[in-house]
């Protein structure tokens, strides 16, 4: 992780998200600097998704700010967009595509122009060099995993927002979709991701913030959220194995009611 | 993973570069579903050749109307409506979005796609008018003929549109689309064969497949051409207008 003497790649200020009379993101604020991995944890409803959705310009905030690169992501849209690369949840293409037509598709819509062997390479690069020709929808998850992480980088975006890059996906993959995100962040990119496992926010995250009814109950690195936590009751409480455990901090921060 | 290990830079391309990959990307999927589009050139060719009969009765300019009125109701409320709905309930607009490709640009690439379904469709209706028919007419009836049929498709691509717009579930605008596509041809037909009266007959003839029809069939005989044509044709423009605007009014990129 860098230090913070650079501008922060994204910059989210006083973020408000509503959806008719429900308040699903309240004065949400926090910054993702230039080589972090930023996790985003909260649990179902708690807003991730829809503070993700105002970041991406999906969802038009009723109030605050968002600065993508220092482009405010409603008045320079174009700018800020081109400064992000997005990977979904579940990504869909055009079926009808290939997975080199698809790949060809988006660097084209980022102007630029890849060969038939510059699009080989990239294919060889993430271990596809044989599914070139294959529909999306007849890749493995894992595999469409690497393909649409592969669209979201493209063209080399300073920031890159994932919404939960691992569920679904079996261990192997996880593992290295985490080696993945870490090589990403060596090459200067800054990563945003929600996720609902602890295992990855520890492994992975430089910082997180933990989301909840819409607003940020805590912001720091993983094991300063831990320490800083761990003598309150209702994380004791929380605790199963007697050792404070991220997910215990979450689950005694968050409460334990299972959320829809 | 990345391309090169360069220092992350955006790159804003321009609106041109940005469309012509779209376009590069929906003529490719236009051409893998190339069985839908032959399907949809194949109904109105198979009226226009069973009609044989009744060009004398009727004229060629009527048959080639309202043959090339069926294929542009096939190709706007078939072909791009239920497109745009299945796209959109998958989230490949959604992928779109969070690209710098400005928004027109995805929706004006779709319709460049069905502007040439438009074109191919009428130009294999005019070869087997001509060829099965045998209706001739002149290069400039051709080209005026032509022209209308492409005012008369943005019609109903206008009409998909605002359908697209109103309705969100991707089933629910696929049993729409086919009961306007066979209102429409149902009701213009009879009505153009004089079956239902006179006053569902100036419906018909009022409705955007007769304002259609009757546009194309006039471009087919420039010499007859009359006031009431001027009349049609702004009628033409007025659904075009009206249906383009509660489409772009009420269109949501996504279902959720």
């Amino acid at each position: 992780m860098n230090s913070n003497q650079n501008p922060p790649v994204l910059r989210v200020a006083n973020l408000n998200v509503s959806y008719g009379s429900f308040k699903a993101v309240r004065d949400v604020s926090f910054e993702v600097q230039q080589g972090e991995i930023f996790g985003l944890l909260g649990p179902n409803g708690a807003g991730k998704t829809s503070t993700l959705s105002a970041i991406e310009g999906l969802v038009k905030p009723t109030g605050g700010a968002v600065f993508i690169a220092g482009n405010d992501n409603r008045k320079q849209p174009l700018q800020a967009r081109a400064s992000m690369g997005v990977q979904f949840q579940s990504t869909s293409f055009q079926p009808e595509l290939t997975v080199s037509e698809i790949i060809r598709l988006y660097a084209g819509i980022h102007g630029i122009s890849l060969s038939a062997e510059r699009t080989a390479a990239i294919l060889a690069d993430i271990k596809l060099e044989d599914s070139g020709s294959k529909r999306f929808g007849q890749l493995s998850g894992g595999q469409q995993q690497r393909v649409s992480l592969v669209i979201a980088t493209i063209h080399q975006p300073p920031l890159v927002l994932m919404d939960e890059p691992t569920t679904g996906l079996d261990p192997q993959s996880r593992r290295q979709l985490w080696e993945r995100i870490e090589a990403m962040r060596a090459k200067g990119h800054s990563i945003l991701l929600t996720t609902h496992s602890m295992e990855e926010a520890e492994s992975v995250c430089d910082r997180i913030a933990i989301i909840d009814h819409g607003q940020i109950i805590t912001t720091d690195t993983p094991q300063a959220i831990i320490d800083d936590n761990r003598d309150r009751p209702e994380v004791i409480r929380a605790s199963r194995k007697g050792k404070i455990t991220l997910e215990d901090v979450f689950i005694g921060l968050t409460g334990s009611a299972i959320r829809s | 993973m990345a391309i090169d290990n360069e220092r992350p830079l955006a790159n804003l391309p321009s609106a041109g570069t940005v469309l012509s990959s779209l376009l590069k990307a929906d003529l490719t999927a236009q051409w893998r579903n190339r069985r839908a589009s032959i399907l949809v050139i194949l109904i109105p060719s198979i009226i226009l050749i069973s009609w044989k009969g009744l060009v004398d009765k009727f004229g060629g300019a009527f048959a080639l109307s309202n043959c090339i009125t069926v294929g542009l109701n096939a190709i706007g409320l078939m072909g791009y409506t239920n497109a745009i709905a299945r796209d959109r309930d998958k989230g490949i607009f959604q992928r779109l979005r969070v690209t710098p490709a400005p928004r027109w640009t995805i929706i004006v690439s779709r319709l460049i796609v069905q502007l040439v379904m438009i074109m191919i469709t009428t130009l294999v209706l005019f070869y087997i008018g001509y060829q099965v028919d045998h209706i001739k007419l002149t290069a400039s009836d051709y080209i005026f003929a032509f022209l209308a049929a492409i005012l008369g498709g943005a019609v109903y691509l206008a009409l998909g549109q605002m359908i697209v717009g109103l309705v969100k579930n991707p089933e629910m605008v696929n049993v729409t689309t086919r009961l306007v596509f066979f209102a429409f041809i149902m009701i213009g037909q009879f009505a153009s064969f004089g079956m239902l009266g006179d006053v569902w007959g100036k419906v018909a003839d009022w409705s955007p497949y007769g304002t259609t029809k009757n546009i194309i069939a006039a471009a087919l005989t420039p010499g007859s051409w009359t006031s009431t044509n001027y009349m049609t044709l702004l009628a033409n423009l007025g659904y075009t207008l009206v249906f383009t605007t509660m489409g772009v009014r009420f269109f949501k990129w996504s279902n959720k």
